[in-house]
């Protein structure tokens, strides 16, 4: 990690006039209004981005006695409680289909990183006949509206003898054209110089590219990971289609099932709501430090 | 890698190796129309979105499905309530759609039209006479000589209004209003009094409304739409006037069902049409206004109330003709219907469940008040919208009347341009 | 790129064993289904029926379609609306969160939750917030502003829509613009505070060239997926697309016309292919400004 942070626990403590020491990410101190402004619009976006799911989660721990559609909005429970998460546990098997998202997340983040990153290396750096052509057909792909094609690419998968199976729902976005791009974007922005060294010292292709070029673009590798998970852990439409057994179900369908024929429960949907965002959330919470590496780090290693 | 190889030999497959109209339909290798043999061997049952409350009444039914009948096997899909028409589109079109299949009338026309539905007036004609006449008629598809589903559940339901709204606006919150006249002049009251802040309607007039209010939605042959007729000019006029004195919500013309439903939850509308099951639904999600609740039938100027209909039918390609055609009827059976409706409140579509006990004695209470109303509507109740009204024909009349109500047009000249549209829509379809 | 091939070393297969899986995955689920819609266009198939081979019929249609015309005139203001705030806006948000204060990773994390987050769930919650009687004019009515009919109006409903196309995109793309960023040599940063610059000089002087080909990139993306807009309207406006239809999208009209049993396929095929065309055209007209850019 080259991007610490430096805070001074002592500094913090003088009461007197004196500007605390939370420096830049170049050691430079930053000056005291400099840090109040930074806070200030922070909050600001925060209040924006977080609000309205902050309301969620205070639907998802109102009591069945408490009025959700009161006017004015109350904000906060009267008297918090984690019931409604158990009874959306009661209502459908949320462990077997959020164990079926896990599997068919992981396995989009693994094709995705490995396939996007092979791509996007020939698209970037690699010589050869036909690779404006290649480059072309990931443009073009990444341009054609699905939601057209989405009854073929069905008929497709039962061809394939791969409707209602986890396989059918990861393949047609195993190899995400964007990701291509963005890959081969991240391989763009490398110097030429770091891949030369090792050239000179005879590494071949495959070696530069697994031990130079990829750990260079680990930032982008990391926003292509959490671009595939969210994905694939957000899609409805294309699992549903391609899904029939309802053991197979993943978490976006079966939290579905929430909205009753019959009745809506607010309270219920809310924990389902918050149930399908936690994961991401943490997902991005662990990932976030890889989007501030710097790019030499891993050319230093090769 | 854990999908790489394979995958990738099978996606190297489907370049190579399939013709370009590899999307047509599964058709050919169907079943046959006879129901007539031995019931056996293993069926699928798909229903929309009854699973996470109803899993144990399914599986009874199930259960004893099989025991009846030895030798079958019935596989219970179920499919969640968004994307159901999706779903059932891409299962039609690429030949995998299950052998018993829970569908609305609007979803079977087009099914029966491309032979993918049984008709089961040939097929099951013998059970015909178990059925409300009116239900069995609901799957009848015009232009086609067969009726295509067993009809499963009703319902129906009354018209729910806010007391305090009423009360505030000087309307006598015990003399609800009665007719479609007392509905627009109330509401034109509500608006005068709450400036314009309170609406009593939340929707644009549909197809239904039309045809409760005594318009003549289509020809006698079925060919094409007629709900420009004066009729309809005048309920399209009346809304205008209400909609210009706000007592039409004006957020009515981007309205869903669930949000008009969330408007009067938050007392920012009077009315609401509903159906028994929203009185536990209001009490749960908001008590105060459940304390103000009042409930009166719903408007009808024809004498028959409107109800919706679920059915159930068979795939016409199933390998297990008898056994699918057995389970359908099972299904909807008077014993398993009466059963299902004391689960949920439902109505049961079968000759004489509405005269059980359960459907006609008061026992005090509001639910049951609600019921024993609706169970009495439903025997000559009508499901006015028409089979073949589609979801595309539904937005051209939405749309058309949007700009109705906005006085961007006349109402006569949007109802014949909404029956343009829909005429052509249906010449395609056709 | 560059004058120096360091790269002739390489066996021959070589370049297509690494782009082959990529190229597999796409032309077999995406670009071959499409050539299936290509075809379509010219047929009147309906979902269940196999069509026949109608020439340019919908094409003609289209023509007379006033609908279309909404669709095409909605897809177009919202790129045009969208566009300059997704380039501009995320990459402000990064340079915020870039630096490491404490509680910074809250923050990141926090500003990412609007991306993760169901489409479905956002448009509840925002059509919530707008309502008559929602948050949004409750506040404005205490301000005095009174309310506003942000889900009744035809523009304000496509406005709304689009602010919660930026609201739920800004994450999205301040993480790519984070990836970049890291990648700027932070000595050129030092030099120019050196010179004296400050934070506007230093952002247009140092940030912005040094991430210009990730705002290209963004530009294009962000264009791209807003010409093809869906979710965000249907949810706001609702299925038929606001009042009159007046907020439909080309998307919309494509899922409209195309999709459920009575789908009349070939004809929102057609729709299909003007979309997929007026998004070429926009990714070269992205491409060529940023070739003009750097001459």
């Amino acid at each position: 990690m080259s991007v610490l942070e430096k805070v001074r626990p002592a500094a913090a403590k003088p009461a007197t006039a004196r500007e605390p020491r939370v420096t830049d990410e170049h050691g430079r101190r930053i000056r005291v209004w400099e840090l109040v402004l930074r806070y200030l619009l922070l909050l600001a976006v925060l209040a924006l981005t977080v609000g309205p799911f902050v309301w969620q989660l205070s639907t998802s721990l109102k009591g069945p006695t408490e009025d959700i559609f009161s006017s004015p909005p109350k904000f906060l429970p009267s008297d918090p409680t984690l019931h409604n998460y158990e009874r959306v546990a009661e209502t459908i098997p949320v462990w077997d289909y959020a164990l079926n998202s896990l599997k068919v997340a992981t396995a989009n983040v693994v094709t995705n990183c490995v396939g996007a990153a092979l791509a996007g290396y020939a698209l970037a750096r690699l010589r050869y006949r036909g690779r404006r052509a290649a480059t072309l057909a990931f443009i073009l792909a990444m341009l054609v509206p699905v939601e057209g094609i989405i009854i073929a690419q069905f008929t497709t998968m039962r061809e394939l003898g791969l409707n209602n199976t986890l396989i059918g729902v990861v393949l047609p976005g195993c190899i995400g054209a964007m990701n291509v791009l963005l890959m081969r974007n991240a391989f763009l922005n490398l110097p030429y110089e770091i891949e030369e060294a090792a050239y000179v010292d005879g590494a071949n292709v495959w070696q530069r590219f697994l031990r130079i070029a990829v750990p260079s673009v680990k930032g982008t590798l990391a926003v292509v990971a959490i671009f595939a998970f969210m994905g694939a852990w957000d899609d409805f439409l294309w699992p549903l289609i391609v899904l029939s057994d309802p053991s197979k179900f993943t978490l976006t369908i079966g939290l579905n099932y929430l909205h009753g024929t019959f009745a809506n429960d607010e309270r219920l949907v809310a924990a389902g709501t918050i149930i399908a965002v936690a994961p991401l959330i943490a997902l991005f919470a662990c990932l976030q430090r890889y989007f501030f590496r710097g790019v030499g780090e891993g050319a230093v290693k090769g | 890698m854990p999908v790489s190889r394979r995958a990738l030999a099978a996606a190297f497959a489907v370049c190579v190796v399939l013709p370009l109209s590899a999307c047509g339909s599964g058709g050919g290798d169907g079943g046959t129309a006879d129901a007539s043999g031995k019931v056996e061997g293993d069926i699928t049952f798909q229903t929309w979105n009854l699973r996470a409350n109803f899993k144990d009444y399914f599986e009874g039914v199930i259960a004893d499905f099989e025991k009846k009948y030895p030798g079958t096997d019935v596989k219970w899909i179920d499919q969640p309530a968004e994307g159901y028409a999706d779903k059932i589109s891409a299962d039609a079109a690429g030949g995998t759609l299950p052998d018993v299949v829970n569908v609305s009338p609007d979803l079977v026309a087009p099914l029966a039209e491309a032979g993918l539905a049984l008709d089961l007036d040939k097929a099951a004609g013998q059970y015909k006479k178990e059925y409300l006449e009116g239900a069995w008629a609901s799957h009848r598809i015009p232009g086609t000589t067969g009726t295509y589903a067993f009809p499963w559940y009703l319902n129906t339901g009354p018209l729910f209004y806010n007391k305090s709204l009423f009360k505030e606006a000087g309307l006598d919150p015990d003399q609800p209003p009665k007719t479609y006249d007392e509905v627009f002049s109330a509401a034109l009251k509500m608006a005068k009094e709450t400036d314009g802040k309170v609406a009593t309607l939340a929707n644009v007039p549909t197809i239904e409304d039309f045809g409760r209010y005594g318009v003549e939605l289509m020809n006698k042959e079925g060919t094409a739409f007629a709900f420009n007729d004066a009729k309809g000019v005048e309920l399209l006029t009346k809304y205008k006037e209400l909609y210009d004195a706000k007592a039409l919500d004006p957020q009515a013309l981007t309205a869903t069902p669930e949000s008009s439903g969330r408007k009067f939850l938050t007392e920012a509308v009077a009315m609401n049409p509903g159906s028994a099951l929203d009185l536990g639904n209001f009490k749960k999600q908001a008590p105060n206004l459940y304390k103000n609740i009042g409930i009166t039938d719903q408007i009808t100027s024809t004498g028959h109330v409107n109800m919706y209909v679920m059915g159930v039918m068979v795939n016409a390609q199933t390998k297990r003709t008898p056994a699918a055609v057995a389970f359908a009827h099972f299904v909807t059976d008077a014993e398993r219907q009466m059963s299902f409706a004391k689960q949920v409140a439902i109505f049961p579509s079968t000759a004489g469940s509405l005269d059980d006990p359960y459907f006609t004695k008061e026992d005090g209470t509001d639910e049951t008040r609600v019921r024993i109303a609706a169970a009495k509507s439903l025997k000559d109740a009508v499901n006015y919208t028409p089979v073949l009204f589609s979801e595309q024909m539904k937005t051209e009349l939405r749309n058309e009347v949007a700009k109705a109500l906005q006085g961007k047009q006349s109402p006569k000249q949007a109802l014949d341009n909404a029956v343009e549209a829909c005429d052509r829509l249906l010449r395609q379809q056709g | 790129m560059s004058s120096v091939t360091p790269v002739r070393r390489q066996l021959p297969v070589s370049p297509w064993l690494f782009a082959a899986p990529g190229l597999l995955i796409t032309g077999a689920f995406i670009l071959y289904p499409f050539v299936s819609t290509l075809i379509n266009a010219f047929t009147d198939r309906r979902t269940l029926i196999p069509g026949e081979f109608v020439g340019l019929a919908n094409f003609r249609e289209l023509l007379n379609d006033d609908m279309f015309w909404v669709g095409l005139r909605n897809s177009t203001l919202y790129v045009v609306g969208v566009v300059p705030a997704l380039v501009i806006l995320p990459l402000l948000l990064a340079l915020l969160v870039q630096k490491n204060i404490p509680g910074i990773t809250f923050f990141r994390s926090a500003f990412y939750t609007p991306v993760v987050a169901s489409i479905v769930v956002v448009g509840l919650i925002w059509v919530w917030l707008l309502d008559e009687r929602g948050l949004v004019n409750s506040l404005l009515e205490t301000i005095g502003v009174g309310r506003v009919g942000f889900l009744s109006d035809q523009w304000l409903l496509l406005l709304s829509a689009m602010a919660v196309t930026v609201w739920k995109g800004l994450g999205y793309y301040m993480i790519i613009y984070l990836a970049a960023l890291a990648n700027v040599p932070r000595e050129l940063h030092e030099a120019a505070a050196v010179d004296g610059a400050g934070a506007v000089r230093r952002f247009l002087t140092v940030t912005v060239p040094a991430v210009r080909s990730t705002m290209v990139l963004v530009g294009a993306l962000s264009s791209v997926a807003a010409f093809k807009v869906f979710s965000e309207v249907y949810l706001m406006a609702g299925p038929s697309g606001g009042p009159a239809g007046e907020d439909t999208t080309l998307v919309m009209l494509v899922q409209r016309t195309g999709t459920g049993l009575t789908g009349r396929v070939g004809y929102a095929s057609a729709i299909s292919v003007v979309v997929f065309v007026v998004t070429v055209a926009l990714m070269l007209l992205v491409l060529r400004a940023d070739r003009r850019d750097e001459s």
